[in-house]
């Protein structure tokens, strides 16, 4: 096999010859390295970096590199939790950042056709001119990519009444990786006809194909939204409040909480002022018109009135940026409470939030290192952060039994790996410990079918 | 910087990507090695080199130093300080850039101040340039290398700010300032000094403006040319101690206020202050100044960036445009992104300045404003160039000059 440099030489010409123009191909050492990252700090130096302006360079390209059976590893913003961007020396990236435009915004259908390197906000903030909505709202949702967020099923706060981006991806278009475009569900809303590839596409962290266009549905934006922090002594006081407002049909568009190590790591410095005995904190929003948001944030005042330890209303958007500081600072606040920490974004059942916590914190003291969680209570999905100091060899033994055991705690508890970040090749290693191997070989047979060999995106999810 | 705390700073950043939410050369760029994230990566990886590869030049010199990146990272990596620092790397590495280097020999002996310079330089310009119909500033005449027909100069004035306070007379009886008004101020646009001076009287309040005061230095910094850095501000460390007895610096540019807020050394007690920030201070008087009269103009804001995100001063602006304007005062979308001129940027990458510039224009029309004004000299000229671009009525004006327009009505 000829050596990779005149390989890429070779490549860089054709690529030339098909239209790619200087400014879209890059092959300097330095600035490939800049294409091998992702939110995870691994680092990896890809053979050749394209940056494609429309889904016929991603054919031209990926049948270019099929002749020469070279691998792919596509990239959005790169702000992936779990190395799902992550190349090797030897595949070309292709970063999708330079197609952004908003192909359509059809009103009467309620429906925006985009191309996958739109920034999420940036689609919010159009529809949202119209009186249009896209609700899924991941934490980067100001950088992160239409099309990442397809393809690791982004989701975030408003999931518990909204539900996750793949709730909204009504088709798509995507390359394969013999260079073929392939074309999956339409705007209808009822739509049987054959396998539902969109739905096999969305969640498969670039592994069957590359995205280059996305059909999503819009909603009318709600009229209005009150958002309200209470607090309670403990957990389980918490988790029955939970229950209670859904057994009272009250439903809010976010319930996001913070464990005490939260709430002790961003106390200080709070525009208010929290108990002492707080244990656990609850941020709720309720959106929708604007008198049913009054009644049921009134509904939420009367049931709450003697349980909770605190309860404050924003009374206004400035009031309500006050609210969210909380949580907002969290992540920056606890990173101070050690040098590293193993961030994990383990799903369970609403239910069962309690329980995995009060097993987290035995875990805890098992394994002597703090572990903080904080996420979003209305749909079961918790951030859970190990907090150590890698460089420390016994602590570094101690984080990795701690990360097995919660794993198995959540799988134990009808729980899943990941509710957001994807498996990528951060948590393949644990993938059989949920799925059985003839679940594991069925999707095995299924990459095959896409990929034949293993050379788009490889390495991710399937355990090595 | 000292190498090892930058190298510390270094590795804070945790590679989330907040920084593409908001870098304006990422937003036109795409690309990974022109955001802080990239370039902090090449920075780190690349630090020891000897030989400087062109990549890792070239992210370094495509840095507007806007400070959007540092202003929303969680970690609070402080960003521009390391660019800086690489620059200076660089620099010591490759020698300054010829036309950088010659800039910086003007400013320093300040040639822009001998009285026949101008007087000459201005001749040139009215051979080579025209003025613009609508606008303050000048077109090119015809095809000159580095300016296309859309490029805006300041149109040099005949007398620059000295000339015009050796004629004019206050009275003593005021309480004295110190008024820095900054190169651009002084040599390109004295008109907003005298401005200033008059607002600073109707206050009660005389401004003193030392002849022998040079640039703030903030150019040198963002070249890394640290050693002219350092000259600049112990020259300009000197007039201050001269005139120790004055508390108050005051200047109406952003970036010599973000500059002169940085200095060691300043005379105890002393402090620097935007002028946004001292009209806030002397808000009472100011109110009864104003009172009833309102401009009949739509105005809007845009925030420099080394206002908002050099000193986080957001509030006292908008507090000034709506005394003076009430409801004719509305916000544009993104006020505060950047509007490209960066410094010496726009002369270097007008391509991508440019850009920059035709969002931002595009945000002032929408806005539906007649003015849109902003608190530093670099972004006004960048603004008039956006209307020309964009073929715009509205024009680019210092709060201040308005404040002064209000105040002289029926006077």
């Amino acid at each position: 096999m000829p050596e990779l440099v005149t390989i890429r030489n070779q490549l860089i010409e054709e690529l030339k010859e098909s239209g790619f123009n200087q400014e879209q191909i890059i092959a300097a050492d330095e600035s490939r390295a800049c294409y091998g990252y992702d939110a995870t700090r691994q680092t990896a130096d890809p053979m050749l970096v394209l940056l494609p302006e429309n889904g016929l360079q991603v054919e031209c390209a990926l049948r270019l590199a099929a002749k020469r059976g070279l691998k792919i590893f596509p990239r959005g913003a790169a702000s992936g939790m779990s190395g799902g961007s992550i190349p090797s020396h030897d595949g070309i990236v292709i970063s999708l950042t330079r197609m952004k435009k908003i192909l359509e915004i059809d009103q009467e259908n309620m429906i925006a056709t985009v191309e996958p390197g739109v920034i999420t906000g940036e689609l919010q903030e159009v529809v949202s001119r119209l009186g249009l909505f896209y609700p899924p709202d991941p934490a980067s949702l100001a950088f992160s990519t239409l099309g990442g967020n397809v393809a690791e099923n982004a989701g975030g706060p408003r999931a518990v009444k909204y539900g996750v981006t793949a709730d909204y991806v009504m088709g798509l278009e995507a390359v394969l990786i013999n260079g073929e475009t392939i074309k999956c569900g339409n705007k209808c809303i009822k739509s049987v006809s054959g396998y539902d590839l969109t739905s096999l596409l969305i969640g498969s962290e670039g592994t069957l194909a590359i995205i280059t266009k996305i059909l999503l549905k819009l909603l009318p934006a709600p009229e209005a939204v009150k958002t309200s922090l209470l607090a309670f002594s403990s957990m389980t006081a918490a988790a029955h409040a939970i229950n209670a407002m859904f057994k009272n049909q009250i439903e809010p568009s976010t319930i996001e909480f913070l464990d005490h190590h939260s709430i002790n790591a961003v106390r200080d410095g709070l525009p208010f002022t929290l108990p002492e005995e707080a244990d656990t904190v609850l941020l709720v929003e309720i959106d929708g018109t604007t008198p049913g948001v009054l009644a049921m944030s009134q509904k939420l005042k009367e049931l709450f009135k003697d349980d909770a330890l605190l309860l404050i209303e924003a009374q206004n958007e400035s009031e309500r940026e006050q609210l969210w500081i909380a949580r907002r600072r969290l992540s920056p606040a606890i990173a101070n409470l050690a040098p590293h920490k193993i961030n994990e974004d383990i799903a369970v059942p609403r239910a069962a939030i309690p329980e995995v916590i009060a097993r987290l914190e035995k875990l805890s003291e098992k394994v002597s290192l703090p572990i903080v969680c904080f996420g979003h209570a209305g749909d079961g999905n918790i951030h859970v952060n190990v907090m150590l100091d890698k460089d420390d060899p016994d602590q570094a033994r101690r984080g990795h039994q701690a990360i097995d055991e919660i794993f198995a705690v959540t799988l134990e508890l009808g729980g899943t790996l990941s509710g957001e970040h994807g498996i990528g090749n951060t948590k393949s290693a644990y993938f059989d410990k949920e799925w059985s191997p003839a679940t594991i070989a069925i999707m095995r047979a299924v990459k095959q079918a896409f990929d034949p060999d293993n050379r788009l995106n490889p390495g991710k999810i399937f355990p090595a | 910087m000292t190498t090892s705390t930058w190298q510390q700073e270094l590795k804070k950043c945790v590679k989330c990507g907040a920084c593409m939410a908001v870098c304006p050369i990422y937003r036109q760029t795409g690309r990974e090695e022109m955001v802080a994230r990239g370039k902090l990566n090449l920075i780190e990886r690349l630090n020891d080199e000897d030989q400087l590869p062109p990549g890792w030049v070239e992210a370094v010199d495509y840095c507007l130093l806007c400070g959007a990146c540092e202003e929303n990272c969680s970690k609070g990596v402080k960003i521009t300080e390391i660019i800086a620092d690489a620059r200076r790397r660089q620099t010591e590495k490759l020698g300054l850039n010829p036309i950088k280097k010659s800039a910086f020999y003007l400013l320093k002996n300040r040639i822009l101040s001998l009285p026949r310079f101008l007087k000459i330089a201005s001749l040139v310009q009215w051979i080579l340039w025209r003025r613009l119909p609508r606008h303050s500033g000048l077109i090119r005449r015809l095809p000159l290398p580095g300016f296309d027909d859309k490029t805006v100069i300041p149109a040099l004035p005949l007398q620059h700010l000295d000339d015009h306070l050796n004629k004019r007379q206050t009275s003593s009886q005021l309480k004295p300032v110190l008024y820095f008004p900054g190169c651009a101020t002084r040599y390109l646009f004295p008109y907003m000094g005298l401005d200033l001076l008059y607002v600073l009287e109707q206050l009660g309040f005389q401004g003193i403006v030392p002849k022998e005061l040079n640039c703030c230095g903030i150019v040198t910094w963002g070249a890394g040319d640290l050693k002219s850095n350092r000259e600049l501000q112990q020259r300009n460390l000197e007039v201050f101690q001269k005139h120790a007895e004055i508390k108050e610096i005051v200047t109406g540019c952003a970036s010599c206020a973000h500059a002169l807020k940085e200095y060691e050394g300043l005379p105890e007690g002393c402090e620097v202050l935007d002028i946004s920030e001292f009209l806030f201070r002397n808000r009472e008087k100011l109110e009864q100044l104003v009172g009833e009269k309102k401009l009949e103009k739509k105005l809007t804001y845009h925030d420099p960036c080394h206002l908002r995100k050099g000193q986080g001063i957001t509030s006292q602006p908008r507090w000034l445009l709506k005394l003076i304007a009430g409801d004719n005062f509305v916000e544009m979308q993104h006020p505060e992104r950047c509007c490209g001129a960066g410094g010496t940027f726009g002369l270097a990458h007008k391509k991508l300045s440019r850009e920059i510039l035709n969002e931002k224009a595009r945000d002032i029309d929408a806005s539906g404003a007649e003015v849109v004004t902003s608190g530093c000299p670099g972004c006004l000229l960048q603004l008039t160039e956006g209307a020309v671009v964009a073929d715009s009525q509205w024009q680019a004006e210092h709060p201040i000059s308005l404040l002064a327009e209000l105040l002289r009505e029926g006077k």
